[in-house]
Formats: C-alpha cells, sequence, structure tokens
C-alpha cells in the first residue's frame, strides 16, 4: 500500500520537473524586482523636503476638513482623527514615515499574493484534469493507493507549492528592502490608535504576516475552487481557463449584483476580509466577520466534497 | 484445475438502462496467459477496468488472490500489475522517473529491481532521456516495465497491440513469454485481433455483447489435432468413393474438385497409402487446423467487427 508520504513526493516530482513552473517562479522575483526598482526609484524621486514641514501641513489640513464639513461620515471623521494623532506621533518621536524602510518592501510585497494566488489556481487547475489530458489517470488509479489518498496528496503538493511561493515573496521582498534601504528600518514600529484613542507601537512583522493573512485566506479559497473545477472537468486548459475566469471576473460581478441582498451569500462577497478593517465598509451594511468567515468555511467545505465526490466516484472510461 | 488467482462472479455493469457487461463469471489459473476476445464493444475493456478498479461493478465480486477488488481495493491492487490502452507516461519526465514515480506507490521496490526491470525490457540505453522522445514500442515496453516492477502475480493488459507494427507486436509477445517463464506471473491480455491472441494465449474466454459465450483452451485445440484434411485427385469421383468405403463415410465430403475430412492428423499416411495403391494420381493431401478465426466466427455467429 502506498503512503502517502510518497505518493506526495510524486506530485511535487509532477510539479517542480515541469518547466512551467519554473517559469512561474521566475515570474513571481521578476514581479518582485521590479517592484522594489519602483519603490526606490520612486523614494529617490520624491525625497528631499522637510518631512516634518509636510506633515504639520497634513494635520493642519486634516484639521481644517474636519472642522469645515459638518455632515462627514462618521467613519471618515474617526479615521481622520486617527491620522493626525499617528501623525503628531510621529513628529514628537522624530521618526519619519516617508523614509522608506525594508518593511516597505515586505508590506508591498503582499500586493503580490494576487500574483501567487494567480499562479497556484493555474497549478492547482491542472492538477487532476492534466493527469486526464494526459492520459496517465489510468496508471495512476491502478495502483495500491485509493482515491482519496491520491486527491489529498495532490491537494497537499499544491498547497505546499503555494507556501513556498508566499516563502520566497516574503524572504525575496526583506532582501531586497535590506540591499536598498540596509537593516536601519528593522526595528521600527508600526503605529496604530487603539480602542483607548492613544497612539501605541506594535511589531512591524507582526503587520506585514497580517498583511499576508487576509491575502492567504482569499488565496486558500480560490486554489479549492480551482481544485475543485479540475476535478470537474477532464481537460486541463478548461480547468484552468474556468478557474481563472471565475477568479477574475467574480468580484466585478459581485459588485454589479451588491443591490441584491441575496448577494452577501456569494463567495466573492466574503473572500476579501480586509472589508471588515478599519476604514473599509463590507459590501452590504448587515455583514459581519463572524457571517463572512462561516460564509467561507461553509464553501471551503463544499468545494472539499464536491470534489471528492466527482474524483472518488465517477468512473475512468474512454 | 490450477489454483485461481483472480476470480470474477456475477460481475455485471450497467449504465443508465444499458447492461455493458452482464453477470460474469469466471476464474484465472495462476502462471496462464489468459487471452479476452470479443468484437469491439463486447464489454471486454470495461470487464478489464472493473477489475483494476477503474469503472464500478454495479453487482458482482472480483477477487485477486482471495482479496476484494471492491472492499479491500489497496490490498488486492499489491497484486495486480497494468496497462490500459496505450501506456501514457509522464512525457516531461525521463523514462528513469517515471518508473521512480510507480514503485514509489509500492513499498519495498527497490533500486536495484528497477535496475534489473529496465534490463529485462533492454531499455538501459535510452531509460535516462526524456519519455516524449521514444517511440511508441518503446512506451509499451516502458509501460511494461511499470507494471511489472512491484512483482505483481497477475499483469493486466488492455488491447496491448493497438497501434504498433508488426515487430513492436512481435517484441511485446516475445515479453510476455520471458516474463511467464522469469517472472511467474499470469497475463491477461484483452485484444480483437485474433491472430495475435491465438499466438500468445494459453486460454482464451470470447465475450460478446457483454456475456461470456466460450472459455476454451488453445493448447487442448492443438493437443487433439482434430483437423480438416483436404486431398486434390486426378479422378476425384473414384477417390471419394474409395475413401468413403475405408472411413465408413466419418466426415468425409466431396467439395468441388476436392475432397475434405474431418479426422485426425495421424490418418493422412493411411489416406496416401490408399490412394496411391488403388493407382489415382495424387496432386496434394494437406491438413488445415482449423483456426481460432474460424472458431470465433462459428461461436459469434460471424459478427465480427475487426
Amino acid at each position: 500500500m502506498s503512503s502517502l508520504g510518497n505518493l506526495i513526493r510524486n506530485e511535487n516530482m509532477k510539479i517542480y520537473r515541469r518547466p512551467r513552473t519554473w517559469l512561474m517562479v521566475g515570474f513571481l522575483v521578476l514581479a518582485l524586482g521590479l517592484m522594489s526598482g519602483l519603490m526606490k526609484w520612486d523614494e529617490s524621486r520624491s525625497s528631499g523636503g522637510d518631512w516634518k514641514a509636510s506633515l504639520t501641513q497634513q494635520n493642519s489640513h486634516y484639521q481644517t476638513q474636519l472642522a469645515e464639513s459638518k455632515d462627514m461620515d462618521s467613519d471618515y471623521k474617526e479615521y481622520l482623527t486617527k491620522e493626525i494623532k499617528i501623525n503628531e506621533y510621529y513628529l514628537a518621536n522624530d521618526m519619519n514615515p516617508h523614509a522608506l524602510s525594508l518593511w516597505d518592501y515586505v508590506n508591498s510585497s503582499a500586493a503580490l499574493v494576487m500574483l501567487i494566488t494567480i499562479l497556484t489556481v493555474i497549478v492547482a487547475a491542472d492538477m487532476i484534469a492534466a493527469e486526464f489530458t494526459w492520459g496517465t489517470i489510468k496508471l495512476l488509479l491502478v495502483g495500491p493507493a485509493s482515491r482519496s489518498k491520491i486527491m489529498l496528496s495532490k491537494y497537499i503538493s499544491t498547497m505546499t507549492f503555494a507556501l513556498l511561493l508566499l516563502l520566497l515573496s516574503f524572504v525575496l521582498a526583506f532582501a531586497a528592502g535590506a540591499v536598498l534601504q540596509g537593516f536601519d528600518g528593522l526595528s521600527l514600529p508600526h503605529l496604530n490608535v487603539g480602542a483607548d484613542g492613544v497612539v501605541h507601537e506594535s511589531s512591524m512583522v507582526v503587520n506585514s504576516l497580517q498583511k499576508y493573512g487576509y491575502a492567504v485566506i482569499s488565496l486558500l479559497m480560490y486554489v479549492t475552487l480551482a481544485f475543485m473545477i479540475s476535478a470537474a472537468f477532464r481537460s486541463s486548459s478548461m480547468a484552468i481557463a474556468f478557474s481563472l475566469l471565475f477568479m477574475l471576473v467574480g468580484n466585478t460581478v459581485t459588485m454589479l449584483l451588491s443591490g441584491y441582498e441575496w448577494s452577501k451569500y456569494l463567495l466573492f462577497a466574503n473572500i476579501d476580509l480586509t472589508q471588515y478593517l478599519p476604514g473599509n465598509s463590507p459590501l452590504r451594511p448587515e455583514m459581519t466577520l463572524g457571517f463572512s468567515i462561516t460564509m467561507l468555511i461553509a464553501y471551503y467545505v463544499v468545494f472539499q466534497l464536491i470534489a471528492w465526490t466527482l474524483f472518488t466516484k465517477r468512473d475512468v472510461a474512454g | 484445475m490450477k489454483e485461481a488467482v483472480l476470480q470474477l462472479r456475477n460481475v455485471t455493469k450497467t449504465i443508465g438502462r444499458r447492461t455493458i457487461v452482464s453477470d460474469l463469471s469466471f476464474d484465472i489459473p495462476a502462471g496462464e496467459v489468459f487471452g479476452f476476445l470479443g468484437p469491439n464493444g463486447a464489454g471486454k475493456t470495461t470487464t478489464i477496468r472493473m477489475i483494476v478498479g477503474l469503472i464500478s461493478m454495479t453487482k458482482g465480486e472480483i477477487t485477486v488472490k482471495g482479496v476484494s477488488v471492491r472492499k479491500q481495493f489497496e490490498q488486492a491492487m499489491t497484486h495486480i500489475g497494468a496497462i490500459v490502452e496505450n501506456p501514457e507516461m509522464y512525457k516531461f519526465l525521463t523514462g528513469y522517473q517515471n518508473l521512480v514515480h510507480f514503485a514509489r506507490r509500492h513499498s519495498g521496490v527497490t533500486k536495484q529491481r528497477i535496475d534489473e526491470v529496465v534490463q529485462l525490457l533492454g531499455l538501459q540505453n535510452r531509460i535516462h532521456e526524456k519519455v516524449k522522445r521514444y517511440s511508441l514500442g518503446m512506451r509499451q515496453r516502458l509501460g511494461v516495465a511499470q507494471a511489472i516492477l512491484h512483482k505483481p502475480s497477475v499483469l493486466i493488459l488492455d488491447e496491448p497491440t493497438n497501434g504498433l507494427d508488426p515487430a513492436g507486436i512481435r517484441e511485446l509477445r516475445d515479453y510476455l513469454r520471458k516474463l511467464t517463464q522469469e517472472e511467474g506471473l499470469s497475463v491477461i491480455v484483452s485484444s480483437h485481433l485474433l491472430s495475435e491472441m491465438e499466438l500468445m494465449c494459453d486460454r482464451v474466454a470470447i465475450i460478446q455483447g457483454g456475456k461470456l459465450i466460450d472459455v476454451r483452451s488453445l493448447q487442448e485445440a492443438k493437443h487433439s489435432m482434430q483437423t480438416k484434411i483436404i486431398v486434390e485427385s486426378s479422378d476425384i469421383e473414384s477417390a471419394h468413393r474409395l475413401l468413403s468405403g475405408a472411413f465408413n463415410h466419418q466426415g468425409v465430403t466431396l467439395a468441388g474438385d476436392r475432397i475434405e475430412i474431418t479426422a485426425d492428423r495421424s490418418l493422412i499416411p493411411d489416406i496416401a497409402r490408399l490412394l496411391v495403391k488403388a493407382g489415382l494420381d495424387v496432386y496434394g493431401i494437406h491438413a488445415s487446423q482449423q483456426s481460432l478465426e474460424d472458431q470465433f466466427l462459428e461461436i459469434t455467429g460471424g459478427e465480427m467487427v475487426v
């Protein structure tokens, strides 16, 4: 009987022996390099000038805004008040927020998780469907491994690939930041205003990981969706096309449908949890963080069940 | 009868209202090359795919060495090696990497065993090349290598000669012989090519319309030597009279300008002596063994789609 470990090694071999995979990794590295370069170039262009003066100016601008418009949205009002407090904290502690630190590179790289999601979706969509396209599914299934075990090994391999890309992105962004800005900013705190209305310092690493975390939740959902589609379609090009289509069009369509109450039950209405962060508002006012998490868990379970049923119960003929 | 390695009991497959395989029951004894014969669409491939678990059974039971394919799939599969239709391999991997891939699924396939199988199938020169550069014949060999890595008791080959040229078919046949002798395994082959089956198999099951029509031993057929003896002579009438008298009219018929006798081969010298003594000119006496094809057409009522 096959051990799960060996099956995972097989799936990994099939991922990493394909030139396409390394093309994807290269693409990610290129995107990271480009991002870092642009950030550095942008800094060198806009640097100079007195940052203290500009912060003071910004604060007085916010204050007039607060004083003049009385019918302002309460969320926005809160946001401005917090910004003012944070700016004052910078000035008081002589910290220049505009000077790039290596954490800025890491934080910006969190935006590239979207790219990682697309790359992993392509791999996931190919995972089962490609075996059918290649005709290797017959030899793969005729062995001392149950279909559930084979599917699990494929899912784990896909997720490991995503994890590797995430690590690569984090580490490379950190390295780029270190090379371009040095380690001076390493111990720089992240500032936020707590419920008590006082400015708190918190760790930058935690803040960066949080940014990654939100993006990883949507990555998990999109990749699981693609995996299900891969089990449903027996042609890899169809599976990839449909997965990417869902991913790229889903958000727009959900936005258009947000007028209807039932739209809150759609996957894409819940997939971005940053909508519950302060300063943002959810798709529909009645939605809560708990609701979205429940919906995401429900979708995840349904995707896995459908994928499992399709993969283990269907006959392999033709 | 030797111990059965593979047993099928009332195996049935229905899709919707259509019955593809109906109530199939037979045993495959150890150490034999067993053929599955039938016209296209007879249910050969469906049956084979049910044995290896690619298609689920609607009813019935299949056991490999007493282990149920349905209930203990993983354990049953340790005894089976299979190539279902053309052996499709991972083209972006080398032949060796493909073998490593399939070896990892089984416990106890060592590196030495992989090398041994590579030697056995004569793949050693090109085993580290990518499979996309292999010819169909080489892929077929790699497919066989993959199937025997874990020393299975049963090797299942579904339409193994599809797409192979005559040299490739011959090569495959030689490998199969070698394997049954050197590795002592039973082989199940399905095909619609009668002549091939005749050369490869010890025994064939004839399937038509999803039903088992007959299981017959080809070895017995060769040994019994009941053949059709054809006699050509100048004076066919007198020859016919003479032979009818001599053999009590048993199976002696006049067919145009020749006489056909259904009898044992050992009668041929007697026939020759008789005719020569009577002073008749003999142009030819030859035995034509009834081929599997004739038998097959007889059994299936001539509904042959090849």
